[in-house]
C-alpha cells in the first residue's frame, strides 16, 4: 500500500491514478451517501492540476461543495470556470498532504495551464425538456406529457435527471477544447439505472408488440396484435386500469420523435462503451456498501462495460502508532486510554480490511482498487478537495 | 403501546439497517416466534446472523455452515414472484395468465406502472402481518434505504388514484389501512450519531407520522461509543495533535449522540441506543449483544408471562451505558445477553 500523491502524477509513468485520469470521460457511479459528488470533484481537480482541460458535471451537490466549486444553488447549465489560482499558496500542492503548510517557499501555482469548469444539473429538470426539444410541435409535446404511460415511463425508465445528464454529456464531450469530462451520476440503486437509460428507451420503442399496439389503429388487427391487445384488455378489465388506450396514444404520439431519440440514445450508448471512457464505482467500506459495489460491478460487466476502478471512500485513517503513544508526554493512565482507543481503531481496521478483501477477491485483476481515508470533516473548500485527492491510495 | 406485528426497518444508507433488523429479529425470537423478511434480495441480515450461507464481508466466518436460531425463520418477498402470484389470482384462465406474464408488452407496461411491483410486495407484507397476529408471531422486515422505503409506502394511495375501480383499488385500500394501523405495522428508523443521518431520521419520522399516518416504533441510534476520555483529558491531549485526533475519532460521536437524544425527545420518538462495537467482525455474537439492548426496550413479554418479564433491564440502555461491551471484553453468547446489561 503506497500513497499516490498528486504531485507525483505528472512525473511517474504507469501510475494508477494518472492512468485513471488519462481517459476522455470518467463516469462515477455508486449508491447514495458515499460521497460520490465530492470524490468526482476531487478527481476532476486532480486532473486539472496535472494540466488537463477538465469539465465536471455534478448532480445535487451538498451546499458546502457548491461553495468549494464556486457554484451557487441555482443550477448552472453552462460550465463555470473554477478558479485554481485560489489554490496557489493556500496549500502546498507540490507537497504530500502531511507536510502541507510546512513551507511557504513554493508559491507558484502548482497547476500548469490546466483548467477546471463545473456545472450543476438540476435533478428536477427531466425528460420533459427532451420531449419538448424533439417533439414536432408544442401540441404534440403536450399530448405526450399528459399521457399517463409517458408520465410513468419518464419516472420508471429515466430516473430523475438521467437523460438530461446524458444530453449535456453528449454536448460537453463534443467540445474540442475539453480533454476530460468527469460525470457524477445521480444516486442509483442499480448501476445500470443510469448507463442503461438510452438503451432501455430504444428497446421499448423498438419493441414489436408496442409498435403493433400503437399502430393497430391504422393497420387493422393482425393475429399477434390481437393477442397482445387481449392480454392488456383482460388486465384492464380485471384491475380497473385503462392501460390499453394509454399505450396506444403514447406510441402514436411518440411516432414523430422516434428518430431524434434513437440517434441520441445510440450516440450515448457508444460513448458509454468507448475505449477512452472509464467507469468508476464509488462506495464506502461498510459491508452494506461493499455489497452494493459488488452488485454494481457485476451488473456493469454483465452488460459489457469493464469498470476501470472502484474507489472506497472514508476508510479508517492511520492516526498514531503504539510506539508514538508510548513515547507521548502524558500520564500513564491517559496513555493506557490512548492505547485502548488505538486498539479499538485497529479492531475496526481489521473489519474494514476484510471488507476490502472481499471486494478485491470479487473484482477482475484489471480493475484498480483505491481507498480515500476519512477526512474528519466535510470538505468545505477547494483545498480540501485537493487534499482528498492526495489521500487517494492504491490498494495493491 | 403494544408493538406492531410487523416492523419495517429502514434508515439512511450506511446506518446499519440490516444490522438492526437482524438484532431486532434475534431480540424478538428470544420470546416469540419471529420471521425475518428480506425485501431487497440481498438477505444481508439473515447472512449476518448465519441463518443462510453466503459471504458476508463483516461476518468473519464466511464459509461456515448455516446455523438455525430457535423461533426464527426467514422469508423473502420478490417483486417478480408477487406479480406472478397476483396475475394468477385475478386471471381465472390459467392459459391467459401465463400468456400475460410472458408478454413483453405486459412486462413493459407493468414496469411502467408506478410501483405495481412495490405495491404487491406491500400486499404480501400485509398477509405476513395477518398470519403473525394469529400465531403470536412478529415479523421484522429488512427494508431498503429511507428514500425507497418512503416511495414504497406512498404507493397504495398513488395506485388508488390511477385505478379508481376494480381489484387493484380494493387491494390498495386494504394495504393503506394496514400501514396506518399501529397494531399491525410500524417502522423502526436507524440512524448513527452523524449530522446527516440524524437529520434524515428526523425528517423521515415527520413524513411517516405526520403525512402518512404511519407509526414509528422506535429510532435505533446505532454505533454510540461509550465515553473513554474525560473532558479534562481531551483538553490535555491537544498538546499532541495526533493523540488528540485519535481521541476525537474514538469519542467524537458523543456530541452528535447527545444531539440525537435531544431531538428524539422533542419529537416524542422512542430512542433506543445501540453500542458501537469495536470488534473486527460483525456477526451473530455481535448481533446478540445489540439484541440485548433492544430486547429490554422493545420486545413485549411472552403472552401470559407479563409479570415475570416486566422488570427486565428497565432504562439500562439509557445514555448508551449498555455500551460497555468493549473489544477487550468479548460479548456474551448468553442467549439473554446478560453481559451487555450488567450494571456498573
Amino acid at each position: 500500500m503506497s500513497p499516490t500523491h498528486l504531485s507525483t502524477i505528472a512525473s511517474s509513468r504507469g501510475d494508477p491514478l494518472r492512468e485513471l485520469l488519462a481517459c476522455r470521460l470518467l463516469i462515477c457511479l455508486g449508491p447514495g451517501g458515499v460521497g460520490k459528488t465530492t470524490v468526482s470533484a476531487a478527481l476532476a481537480l486532480a486532473a486539472a492540476l496535472s494540466g488537463r482541460q477538465v469539465d465536471v458535471m455534478t448532480v445535487d451537490p451538498a451546499p458546502r461543495l457548491l461553495d468549494a466549486l464556486g457554484l451557487d444553488s441555482a443550477a448552472a447549465s453552462t460550465p463555470r470556470a473554477v478558479s485554481l489560482d485560489r489554490l496557489a499558496g493556500a496549500a502546498n500542492l507540490g507537497e504530500p498532504a502531511g507536510r502541507a503548510g510546512a513551507a511557504g517557499a513554493r508559491r507558484r501555482p502548482a497547476h500548469s495551464a490546466g483548467r477546471l469548469r463545473a456545472l450543476r444539473l438540476d435533478p428536477k429538470d427531466t425528460f420533459d425538456a427532451l420531449v419538448a426539444r424533439h417533439a414536432p410541435s408544442p401540441a404534440a409535446a403536450d399530448a405526450i406529457m399528459q399521457n399517463r404511460i409517458y408520465r410513468n415511463l419518464s419516472q420508471a425508465l429515466a430516473g430523475v435527471g438521467n437523460y438530461m445528464a446524458i444530453e449535456r454529456l453528449l454536448e460537453l464531450a463534443d467540445e474540442p477544447a475539453t480533454d476530460l469530462v468527469v460525470l457524477d451520476t445521480p444516486p442509483a440503486r442499480e448501476a445500470l439505472d443510469f448507463l442503461d437509460a438510452p438503451r432501455r428507451l430504444l428497446e421499448l420503442l423498438n419493441s414489436r408488440a408496442v409498435t403493433l399496439l400503437g399502430g393497430g389503429m391504422r393497420r387493422g388487427l393482425s393475429v399477434v396484435d390481437f393477442a397482445a391487445r387481449a392480454v392488456l384488455a383482460a388486465f384492464d378489465r380485471l384491475t380497473g386500469l385503462r392501460l390499453l388506450t394509454d399505450v396506444q396514444a403514447f406510441v402514436q404520439n411518440f411516432d414523430g420523435m422516434y428518430a431524434g431519440f434513437a440517434e441520441r440514445a445510440a450516440r450515448a450508448q457508444r460513448l458509454m462503451t468507448a475505449k477512452d471512457t472509464a467507469v468508476v464505482v464509488i462506495a464506502t467500506a461498510e459491508a452494506e456498501r461493499i455489497g452494493q459495489a459488488q452488485d454494481f460491478l457485476a451488473a456493469l460487466r454483465k452488460s459489457g462495460i469493464e469498470p476501470r476502478a472502484a474507489i472506497v471512500n472514508r476508510t479508517l485513517p492511520a492516526i498514531v502508532s503504539s510506539a508514538e503513544i508510548a513515547r507521548a508526554q502524558f500520564s500513564s493512565a491517559l496513555r493506557r486510554k490512548l492505547a485502548l482507543a488505538a486498539a479499538d481503531l485497529d479492531a475496526l481496521g481489521r473489519r474494514e480490511r476484510a471488507a476490502l478483501e472481499t471486494l478485491r477477491a470479487s473484482s477482475p485483476a484489471t480493475m484498480r482498487l483505491f481507498t480515500i481515508a476519512d477526512f474528519e470533516r466535510e470538505p468545505a473548500a477547494l483545498r480540501d478537495l485537493v487534499r482528498l485527492g492526495q489521500t487517494l491510495t492504491v490498494l495493491e | 403501546m403494544d408493538l406492531a406485528r410487523l416492523l419495517l426497518v429502514t434508515g439512511k444508507g450506511g446506518t446499519g439497517k440490516s444490522t438492526v433488523a437482524g438484532a431486532m429479529a434475534l431480540a424478538l425470537a428470544r420470546r416469540h416466534p419471529t420471521t425475518l423478511v428480506d425485501l431487497d434480495q440481498q438477505m444481508r441480515a439473515a447472512r449476518m446472523i448465519g441463518l443462510i450461507p453466503g459471504v458476508e464481508p463483516d461476518r468473519g466466518e464466511s464459509d461456515s455452515e448455516p446455523t438455525a436460531v430457535p423461533n426464527l425463520e426467514t422469508a423473502s418477498v420478490r417483486p417478480s414472484a408477487e406479480l406472478a402470484a397476483f396475475i394468477d389470482r385475478i386471471v381465472p384462465i390459467k392459459a391467459l395468465a401465463r400468456r400475460m406474464l410472458q408478454s413483453r408488452t405486459f412486462g413493459y407496461v407493468s414496469a411502467a406502472l408506478p410501483g405495481l411491483d412495490a405495491f404487491l410486495m406491500l400486499e404480501r407484507l400485509r398477509v405476513h402481518a395477518e398470519r403473525a397476529a394469529e400465531q403470536d408471531r412478529y415479523v421484522v422486515v429488512d427494508a431498503p434505504a429511507t428514500g425507497s422505503a418512503l416511495e414504497l409506502l406512498a404507493v397504495p394511495s398513488a395506485l388508488k388514484r390511477i385505478a379508481p375501480l376494480g381489484t387493484l383499488n380494493r387491494l390498495a385500500t386494504g394495504v393503506e389501512e394496514f400501514i396506518a394501523d399501529a397494531s399491525r405495522f410500524a417502522v423502526i428508523l436507524t440512524l448513527t450519531p452523524q449530522e446527516f443521518a440524524i437529520r434524515e431520521a428526523m425528517e423521515t419520522s415527520d413524513v411517516l407520522r405526520g403525512r402518512m399516518g404511519v407509526s414509528v416504533a422506535a429510532a435505533a441510534l446505532n454505533r454510540v461509543p461509550y465515553r473513554l476520555f474525560e473532558r479534562a483529558e481531551l483538553a490535555a491531549l491537544e498538546a499532541d495533535p495526533a493523540c488528540a485526533r485519535l481521541a476525537r475519532w474514538r469519542d467524537g460521536a458523543e456530541g452528535q449522540a447527545a444531539r440525537a437524544r435531544r431531538l428524539a425527545l422533542r419529537a416524542g420518538l422512542e430512542l433506543v441506543e445501540l453500542p458501537m462495537l469495536f470488534r473486527p467482525t460483525l456477526g451473530r455474537p455481535e448481533l446478540e449483544t445489540l439484541a440485548a439492548a433492544l430486547e429490554g426496550r422493545l420486545v413485549p413479554a411472552r403472552p401470559g408471562r407479563a409479570a415475570a418479564q416486566a422488570p427486565v433491564a428497565a432504562g439500562a440502555t439509557k445514555h448508551g451505558r449498555a455500551a460497555r461491551a468493549h473489544a477487550s471484553s468479548p460479548p456474551s453468547r448468553d442467549r439473554h445477553g446478560a453481559a451487555a446489561r450488567k450494571p456498573h
